[in-house]
């Protein structure tokens, strides 16, 4: 049999993309090496926040919040636990102070309610903040998910959508329009999405196009169950930390400090330096962080182009192929980016603009 | 300062290997976790007390160690590793982080050891359960008592020996009950002529247990923890006995999260314990300048760990280009004989994972039912790592050390593939749960290295 | 009779034992002992640890308001266990 559309990559957007692509009538098939979601999109922090998302894609982050906030309505139930709780992004020196106003204001005209207030002020919504906040970014709209989560929720509701989704099925090339060589034997399509994260690169290689993507390798550190110490996702100007507290007490410390690893070999390590200046910033920013017994770290690797923006939309010179990935806080706004580029490819006018990759060229 | 051979695990593998290669010359140095070097069976007791057979092959192992002027650290809590293959590109030298020390080096020997199996019943978890092992430490390194009315239960030549030591101490073995039958046993029992001493001393527990009167029950199993806060009686196949701690234990698990950590090549072998490193017949596993040895790259036995220490490191030596003796694989294998038919009857028992009841937890930490487990592999979920995912199994402070043997024989079981193709959650750091207060130091803010903003 | 027998088995020698508060009761301990073989000597009411080795972290404790790991830490005299 022909599928009416192949999607390469079973993480967030591929998920999103796909299960939007049967409601609307498609063949689906959908694609992944490994399982789904355990690249990552399993392994993020769960970060639905405005105030370390680049300010043009506010107005989609906005609208995926929204998404993930009400995900088992839309999902046949799914969930990955989404929280809605404020966001503080604080500032501990004057330099500080000054990149939070600056990116405070870019992201409120993009859409993002942050108010500036003071570290007094932001205590009061955080009382697990340390002293010496010189200046904070709150915005009400903030919140996250559990990550690990995101496999299982959409799992269901792709199968109940008529998806066939092939798990462990690494894609090796593809011949032709598009028959795709793959461990299980050909599959052949109409149309192709490539959501491969930070392995776009490679499969736009397989068609010819030349997509360079750079890998970044984001280190996470979770604690043990405390009792609770934060109620807010907790952030710093620069964006290199993200704090929350999930309901079973453990703590996700995050903010995309580097690890080690590539495109090849994926994450394979944390960095120690990396590990400790983060633990460093995140219990200096909350005190009672020094009383947690560090559990886990570990890596997952983010995409990103060369203008750091993202690549949705047709894949340059190839008919019926598209992309969809390196976006930046691409967990945030995935489904709803999934969402629009299927309208894209059902033939309708997507809710927002896609971001093409002519301007890459 | 880089060593040339930094060993993991004090242990007998450990001390044989730090020994033997000290001894050729080399920068060496031992990190282990205790107070002592010994490991579990050597342990050096807290007290002078009764000595035994153990004490005396432990005491001569750390004066060689002593002698040979190795390094050793002890209080060694390693939570980090790092170079090797672990690095940006290429190679580097190892880096073992512990809290208080680190140590760099060109090559790096585990000799992690195991832990315990224990395939989960109903009950548990209730305070007065205890491992086999956990049981021997208490008996021997602290001379206490683990109860008043013990029950021992489980698997393995650990059974009888806690039981006999419980006895010896002046406490009351209520029963022990031994997942193997009487002819199990029968057919482990010619490895051990090989070993005399080994065998004469599993007869004068056999013995002692006989002289107490204590019943044996083969091929029984405990199926209930009884009581309230805490143990008050253990149901052994329904019949219900009067106790306030059970010791048990299905056998060894090796522990391998070092191997895992360096990406090193793993292969299931439930008779050498489950999953181990791959490894060539000088020790090396797949990862350059990584060597294992002892029961943590497979289960032979503390008597053979000795001889598997001395050949990796002088494997390292000779990758290092010293001079070292021919490995003696010979004396290995005959000591190993005896390690292996005990390892068969510490085999994880498919049929104990069969009987956990849907509504008992596998993961204590994480308060994963097998139910759950069995849910998660119906929804989907393939692999360890992905059941991790799934229901947080594994996730918890053990980091799946106490579960991932019952849970992934679940795992395995409800989608009818062997183990090994459920395979296991992957290595991470730190090694295990590591204090923040301990590893934060003194620091200033504007000391802290933050790196570049993401762009706006 | 067993209620008074203690867990502590003869033929150790132990230096003299100091005292420790446990869970809020005075506990016997002998320098050299882990808090755990001290807690599981006193029969200490909802104490689990179940490997004795560091693997399993049932045995975590505060001391001194600190996190820790009883099978791993010394006694000392005084220590309060919570």
């Amino acid at each position: 049999m022909t599928y009416d559309c192949a999607v390469i990559g079973a993480g967030v957007m591929g998920c999103a993309t796909a299960l939007f692509l049967a409601r609307g009538g498609m063949k689906v098939v959908l694609l992944d090496r490994a399982e789904i979601c355990r690249e990552a999109s399993g392994v993020n922090a769960g970060t639905l926040t405005m105030q370390m998302t680049r300010a043009a894609l506010v107005p989609y982050a906005l609208r995926a919040h929204e998404m993930w906030m009400r995900m088992p309505e839309w999902c046949d139930g799914g969930t990955v636990l989404a929280t809605a709780c404020p966001g503080l992004s604080v500032a501990f020196t004057p330099q500080e102070a000054a990149m939070l106003e600056e990116r405070a204001i870019a992201r409120r005209a993009a859409g993002a309610p942050i108010e500036l207030i003071s570290g007094n002020a932001a205590q009061a919504i955080e009382p697990g903040l340390a002293d010496g906040v010189l200046l904070a970014g709150h915005c009400p709209i903030d919140g996250f998910t559990s990550a690990y989560l995101t496999g299982r929720a959409f799992r269901p509701a792709l199968l109940n959508a008529g998806v066939t989704l092939m798990e462990n099925t690494a894609v090796r090339g593809i011949a032709g329009r598009f028959v795709l060589d793959t461990a299980a034997g050909p599959v052949a399509a109409t149309r192709l999405v490539l959501a491969g994260g930070v392995w776009l690169q490679d499969m736009a290689a397989w068609l010819g196009v030349s997509l360079p993507i750079k890998v970044l390798i984001n280190q996470l550190v979770v604690t043990e169950r405390m009792d609770p110490v934060m109620r807010s996702v907790l952030g710093v100007a620069s964006g290199l930390l993200s704090l929350k507290q999930y309901a079973n007490g453990s703590v996700l410390i995050g903010g995309g400090w580097q690890g080690i690893g590539d495109r090849v070999r994926g994450g394979i390590a944390i960095r120690p330096e990396a590990f400790m200046g983060n633990i460093r910033l995140a219990a200096h920013t909350v005190p009672a962080l020094r009383d947690a017994r560090v559990l886990r770290a570990w890596t997952g690797l983010e995409a990103e182009t060369a203008d750091a923006l993202p690549v949705i939309g047709p894949l340059l010179g190839v008919a019926d192929a598209w992309t969809i990935g390196s976006v930046h806080s691409g967990y945030t706004s995935g489904p709803y980016m999934g969402k629009i580029l299927a309208q894209a490819i059902l033939g309708q006018a997507p809710e927002m603009p896609l971001f093409p990759m002519e301007r890459l060229q | 300062m880089i060593h040339d051979i930094a060993i993991l695990g004090g242990g007998p593998a450990g001390m044989a290997a730090a020994t033997e290669a000290a001894r050729a010359g080399a920068r060496t140095v031992l990190l282990e976790e205790s107070r002592d070097p010994g490991g579990q069976v050597y342990r050096k007791p807290a007290f002078d007390g009764p000595r035994d057979a153990d004490q005396r092959a432990g005491d001569a192992l750390r004066a060689a160690l002593s002698a040979s002027g190795a390094e050793v650290i002890t209080g060694a809590r390693v939570w980090g590793l790092g170079g090797g293959p672990l690095v940006a590109e290429g190679f580097a030298p190892f880096v073992v982080s512990a809290l208080g020390a680190e140590v760099t080096a060109r090559t790096l020997i585990l000799a992690t050891g195991t832990h315990e199996r224990i395939i989960p019943f109903l009950g548990w978890t209730l305070p007065g359960v205890m491992g086999l092992a956990a049981a021997t430490i208490l008996l021997k390194a602290q001379g206490v008592l683990p109860g008043r009315r013990v029950v021992v239960a489980g698997q393995g030549p650990l059974l009888y020996a806690v039981a006999a030591k419980i006895i010896a101490g002046g406490g009351r073995v209520v029963a022990i009950a031994d997942a193997a039958t009487t002819g199990e046993w029968a057919r482990a029992l010619p490895a051990l002529f090989a070993r005399p001493d080994v065998l004469a001393r599993g007869l004068a527990w056999r013995a002692q247990i006989m002289v107490a009167r204590v019943p044996v029950l083969m091929g029984a199993a405990v199926t209930q923890a009884v009581g309230e806060d805490r143990l008050a009686g253990v149901r052994i196949d329904g019949r219900l006995m009067e106790a306030d701690a059970l010791c048990i234990g299905h056998g060894l698990v090796p522990a391998t999260e070092a191997s895992r950590a360096y990406r090193a090549a793993h292969v299931h072998d439930p008779l050498l314990g489950g999953w181990v490193p791959v490894l060539d017949a000088d020790r090396r596993t797949s990862v350059p300048g990584l060597y294992a040895a002892g029961d943590g790259s497979g289960l032979r036995g503390a008597a053979a760990a000795p001889a598997s220490g001395r050949i990796a490191a002088r494997a390292a030596l000779r990758d290092l280009g010293f001079a070292a003796p021919a490995s003696a694989w010979g004396a290995y294998a005959r000591a190993a004989r005896a390690g292996a038919a005990m390892a068969g009857l510490m085999a994880l028992r498919p049929e104990l994972v069969a009987r956990i009841p849907p509504d008992t937890e596998v993961c204590a930490c994480e308060n994963v039912t097998r139910a759950a487990i069995e849910a998660a592999a119906d929804a989907g979920a393939g692999t360890m790592n992905q059941l991790k995912h799934f229901t947080r199994c594994g996730m918890g402070p053990c980091q799946g050390r106490m579960c991932g043997e019952a849970a992934s024989a679940l795992l395995a079981a409800r989608r009818g593939v062997p183990v090994a193709a459920v395979g296991f959650a992957t290595g991470r750091t730190p090694l295990r749960p590591v204090p923040m207060a301990a590893i934060l130091g003194d620091f200033d803010y504007a000391d802290i290295p933050v790196p570049a903003p993401a762009p706006l | 009779m067993f209620l008074r027998m203690s867990l502590r088995m003869p033929g150790f020698s132990r230096p003299p034992a100091v005292s420790i508060t446990a869970f809020g009761r005075e506990v016997a301990a002998h320098p050299g002992e882990s808090l755990a073989a001290v807690l599981v000597a006193a029969e200490a009411a909802n104490f689990i640890a179940v490997c004795h080795m560091g693997v399993c972290q049932q045995c975590l404790v505060r001391v001194d308001g600190k996190l820790v790991q009883a099978c791993l830490t010394p006694v000392v005299a005084g220590m309060v266990v919570a």
